[in-house]
């Protein structure tokens, strides 16, 4: 078992193993990113030699600098995915409109930090959750509470309890809506039977 | 593509350019008006996102009838996405330095979880100590 192995022979190990590693949905997402870059959507002679080079530059990044998988994974369900979109685009143009008026009103602007305990537990979702509650104005991610799945959010103008209440349900509705449209089925599930459970108590 | 089709564009290319703009301005407003760091976050980070997503499309429509070699609409949809992408990073870290370090202000705030969530931790960790 422990003979010995040339040097030139481990390389072309690692070198395997480290292209084991390269995960072909990152690598097209980042050839896409590629493709943007130099215009490659435009249909022109040199579109496919870009498609190529592009995805070849992907996965010498990924050869190169290796990175732990996405483990759970997500999914992506498109009705689902333009109905978020849309929420998100809404609530942002809403949003703005309110921190506008908080901006302008005189007096001073008192607000909360509120925990909000999601329904999910995959860390992709909680991550999404997050990003999207911190670009809709209004609410800021202050920390976050990975083993018990809590977000806290502090909110701007929430100064008694039905206002708390009001941003709370905000941001389990967006998680509802990002679970829809991008979580794996196991995601979905775990939410619904959240939501059943969960409609009583809330 | 027909002379008045293209003025509508431009119509529609410059109201989001001046809407980006006056949010953007909001923005400016609010980071001086707010008088804790936390507030001030939400205008540093968000009316401007809005704004930004605003001026890149009214930047994107003017692209279209003219078409340039430097940058593209590729471009311009890499600007967005990555700024959506990576702003809540920078204000996440900052509000969480912010209030680790104690630099805001309680008595703006009507309710706090995390300062309960917190002092909760501190005595378990203590009673754990006693023990």
């Amino acid at each position: 078992m422990t003979d010995p192995t040339s040097p030139k022979r481990l390389g072309a190990l690692g070198l395997r193993r480290r292209l084991g590693k390269v995960q072909i949905p990152v690598a097209l997402g980042m050839t896409v990113v590629w493709m943007l870059l130099f215009d490659g959507f435009q249909l022109r002679p040199e579109s496919l030699g870009l498609l190529l080079l592009g995805f070849l530059v992907s996965v010498a990044i990924m050869v190169v600098f290796p990175l732990p998988p996405i483990k759970p994974g997500f999914r992506l369900w498109p009705f689902q995915a333009v109905r978020m979109l849309v929420y998100i685009a809404l609530k942002m143009f809403v949003a703005s409109f309110q921190v506008t008026a908080q901006v302008i009103r005189p007096g001073t602007v008192r607000s909360s930090v509120i925990a909000v305990k999601l329904r999910t537990g995959s860390d992709l979702m909680l991550v999404s959750t997050a990003i999207v509650t911190s670009v809709i104005p209004g609410s800021v991610i202050v920390e976050v509470g990975q083993t018990e799945r809590e977000l806290f959010v502090h909110v701007l103008g929430a100064d008694d309890d039905e206002g708390v209440r009001a941003a709370e349900r905000d941001v389990l509705n967006l998680e509802e809506r990002i679970v829809r449209a991008l979580g794996t089925r196991a995601d979905i599930a775990e939410l619904e039977e959240a939501l059943v459970s969960g409609g009583e108590r809330v | 593509m027909s002379d008045e089709f293209v003025q509508v564009l431009d119509w529609i290319a410059m109201l989001c350019l001046l809407a980006g703009a006056l949010l953007t301005l909001v923005a400016g407003i609010g980071l001086i008006r707010f008088p804790d760091l936390l507030s001030r976050m939400h205008t540093a980070a968000k009316p401007q996102v809005l704004g930004l997503l605003l001026v890149l499309v009214g930047l994107g429509i003017r692209l279209i009838p003219a078409e340039t070699n430097v940058f593209n609409i590729g471009t311009l949809v890499l600007v967005g996405l990555f700024q959506v992408v990576t702003i809540p990073v920078a204000g996440h870290i900052a509000a969480r330095v912010g209030y680790r370090s104690g630099r805001i202000r309680h008595d703006l705030l009507v309710k706090d979880a995390l300062a309960e969530r917190l002092a909760e931790k501190e005595r378990t960790q203590e009673a754990e100590r006693a023990e």
